[in-house]
């Protein structure tokens, strides 16, 4: 088992707030490994210490054996990013934006790269415009096709879909999807349930600045129970998490108001680990 | 070497864009050409400064503050929203380009437009067939002065947290400059309390130099005080590119 990104003891603060504390995550090469939680849980801030937007206050990082900050021009060189703010230069057109991309990368064919990556999002016809007249779904599509240029052996998303229609993040998740089967490392974070499920083969759910659980989507639903019994109180919701349906309905009949029994998700741990909800 | 390259390229872009919008290059322009006809062709020749008529004497002092103006502007202004608002200061950051690439870039995007608007100023100049001819001395210090002013307008746009930051500090540093640096009227004539304040002002040395028609002991003293600002500038900037943290 190779691993791709490291980090080791990582505490990062913002005044007086840990934005992140003690941070141990191992993912391994070729996996979608999702960090999960709701805003303010550290995951943006993970995110920009392993891609040079900010320094930890103490604490390792590796990226493919190498330590980030010792060797910053060869991890660069293997890393992409998306972020979740549209970092496009909206005077330029979408082919100007990919060629700047390639020559601050030194990426040799250039022209040819960048009308592959263009063709794969389905923007080719659009590349003479400029990208202030682009949809946010247009611009994702563009920020993935970027992302691939420079060959990475690592791609960073940070909410690759938040605020995006359906349609378009179905179309987001099969790029991504597409980006594993080439044998990529993506490293997301999302408070999308549904894209955590669908999407990673592991997830790290954080919370507070913490990891408070890892591990495969079923592995953590196993660690509190396949089902989940959910019932109306007077203090208002209340989750209770059985290994078989059988437990669950037998529990059920003790219940006297409405009662709903369902397979568990990724949200149901984080409420039994945290008692909150991912908002 | 060449690793500042494709963000010259990016700024150069940017700027023909600009430039193409025909209210980008009356802007540049429209303070200077607006003091050249009140102060110069108003004054006119009747008006004899420091042994030449005026608009030989503003001219120089005019280019000086265009190229200030623009050099700096530009800089300070895009690069405060690139890192605040569009983002693409990040870019930069995570390309595998040393900090001094960056830096040399974005300064050298300056200089560029600092000499293009200074050459406008100049073609009024060889228009108006006025007594003022630039020399060597005036190149190297309309030079030196677009680097130290966007290498300046680096660290204000580096350090600014908002737009409007950055509109402040255009107003208390290049305000004071472009009008109590020897633009206007020669530095001898003015009061000597004000005098400390003009001589700490790194637009002084540089206008000195480019007014200059012949080296002297004033124009190397300027020249070393010139590299000297801009030295110190250029190390506070890349210091701000190398800790750059969001």
């Amino acid at each position: 088992m190779v691993i791709s990104i490291e980090t080791k003891g990582v505490w990062k603060s913002y005044g007086s707030v840990w934005a992140v504390k003690d941070l141990n995550l191992e993912v391994r090469k070729g996996e979608i490994f999702g960090l999960l939680g709701p805003n303010g849980a550290g995951k943006t801030t993970t995110l920009k210490i392993l891609t040079f937007l900010t320094k930890p206050d103490r604490g390792s990082c590796k990226i493919e054996g190498l330590d980030i900050w010792k060797y910053p021009l060869v991890v660069k060189s293997r890393i992409s990013v998306i972020p979740q703010e549209i970092n496009l230069d909206k005077e330029l057109n979408a082919y100007e934006n990919l060629l700047i991309y390639c020559m601050l990368h030194k990426i040799r064919d250039k022209k040819h790269k960048i009308e592959e990556a263009l063709r794969f999002v389905g923007l080719w016809e659009y590349r003479k415009e400029e990208i202030r007249k682009f949809s946010l779904g247009m611009q994702k599509r563009l920020l993935l096709a970027r992302s691939f240029l420079n060959d990475p052996s690592v791609i960073f998303l940070d909410e690759p879909t938040t605020g995006l229609d359906p349609q378009i993040r179905r179309e987001i998740w099969t790029f991504i999807k597409k980006a594993k089967d080439k044998g990529k490392t993506i490293l997301l974070t999302t408070h999308y349930i549904e894209e955590a499920e669908y999407l990673c083969d592991r997830v790290a759910i954080m919370n507070k600045g913490e990891i408070i659980a890892c591990g495969t989507p079923q592995e953590l639903k196993n660690q509190v129970g396949l089902w989940v019994l959910e019932s109306l109180n007077d203090a208002g919701f209340e989750y209770e998490f059985f290994k078989t349906r059988e437990e669950a309905l037998l529990k059920a009949r003790e219940k006297e108001g409405p009662v709903t029994i369902r397979k568990s998700n990724l949200e149901d741990i984080f409420i039994r680990l945290t008692g909150e909800k991912i908002d | 070497m060449t690793d500042f390259l494709p963000i010259l390229y990016r700024e150069l872009i940017i700027y023909k864009k600009r430039l193409l919008k025909l209210s980008y290059v009356l802007s540049a322009l429209i303070s200077p050409l607006i003091y050249l006809a009140v102060f110069g062709f108003g004054l006119g020749e009747n008006l004899t400064v420091t042994g030449t008529n005026y608009i030989t004497f503003l001219l120089p002092g005019l280019i000086a503050m265009t190229s200030m103006t623009n050099s700096y502007i530009w800089i300070a202004n895009g690069l405060n929203i690139d890192r605040l608002y569009f983002k693409t200061f990040q870019l930069l950051v995570q390309a595998p380009i040393k900090p001094i690439a960056i830096l040399m870039g974005i300064i050298t995007a300056g200089i560029i437009r600092g000499l293009f608007a200074s050459s406008l100023i100049i073609s009024v100049d060889l228009l108006c067939c006025t007594s003022f001819y630039p020399n060597g001395i005036f190149w190297l210090g309309l030079l030196l002065n677009c680097f130290m002013f966007s290498t300046l307008g680096v660290i204000i746009g580096m350090i600014t947290k908002s737009h409007e930051e950055t509109a402040i500090y255009s107003n208390f540093l290049m305000v004071p400059m472009a009008f109590f640096s020897g633009t206007f009227f020669p530095l001898e004539k003015l009061p000597f309390f004000v005098k400390p304040l003009i001589y700490a002002l790194p637009l002084t040395y540089s206008t000195i130099l480019i007014r200059k028609s012949q080296w002297d002991r004033v124009a190397l003293l300027s020249l070393f005080i010139t590299i000297g600002f801009s030295l110190m500038f250029l190390f506070l900037a890349l210091r701000l590119i190398k800790n750059y943290k969001e």
